[in-house]
């Protein structure tokens, strides 16, 4: 495993619009890159049994996922061609509509970045130990499962 | 013996963070016994173990001051 040092991918609360505007702005420099692909997340106004979905409360077994995340960055980078990748995911409570999730990968010609970005978002639904809890506009909730 | 467990999503809405002190409890299999005999709702539920931020993949010894995480399946993203 790369000896690089975990970074931390937790943001409290909504990703906001800027953060993402000003993170691909930040590549302007990086002139080795052709192509970026970006995946957002959001949370969605599901309708189960006649209520509405009004948020997501996100939480996660921080130590373990953040762990998992490095291990899953460096198995993409030796995989793809990538220049860079970053990944942000909420924690707390995003209301839908709101922003949960940003995967940005870049790479020299398009397709690697492509896939890398795809594949991170499968492996992070499937690997990271994180939960949602979709809270109900009456304030009930239910536990979200991935399929 | 001594544990700390810790627990998660919808499994954490009844079995709270806590140090147990049981004897015969060797590996994670006899663990996931006594959960269920402790937490019977635990039985009709998929859950997983990290025994010291390992995922438990197969049935694993458990040394004496172990953390063990109880986890729902996961729903990021």
């Amino acid at each position: 495993m790369s000896e690089k040092k975990i970074k931390n991918i937790f943001v409290n609360g909504r990703i906001e619009p800027d953060f993402i505007a000003d993170s691909i702005a930040k590549h302007s420099n990086k002139t080795a890159i052709g192509g970026h692909s970006i995946f957002m997340g959001q949370v969605r106004k599901d309708e189960i049994e006649g209520k509405f979905v009004a948020a997501i409360d996100y939480t996660a077994y921080e130590d373990l996922a953040l762990e998992k995340m490095h291990q899953i960055r460096a198995d993409i980078f030796e995989k793809y061609p990538l220049n860079c990748m970053h990944i942000y995911h909420s924690l707390g409570k995003v209301k839908t509509g709101e922003i949960c999730l940003f995967v940005f990968t870049s790479s020299a010609h398009r397709k690697p970045a492509i896939a890398a970005c795809s594949e991170v978002v499968d492996r992070l639904k499937a690997e990271l130990p994180i939960w949602g809890k979709e809270i109900f506009e009456d304030e009930t909730h239910q536990w979200k499962e991935n399929t | 013996m001594k544990i700390e467990m810790i627990s998660f999503g919808k499994i954490a809405e009844f079995i709270s963070n806590q140090n147990i002190d049981v004897d015969g409890i060797a590996d994670t299999d006899a663990f996931k016994q006594y959960l269920e005999n402790q937490f019977p709702a635990l039985k009709s539920m998929k859950y997983k173990l990290a025994l010291n931020k390992n995922i438990v993949q197969e049935n694993t010894t458990i040394n004496n001051n172990a953390t063990i995480a109880i986890m729902p399946p996961f729903s990021g993203g």
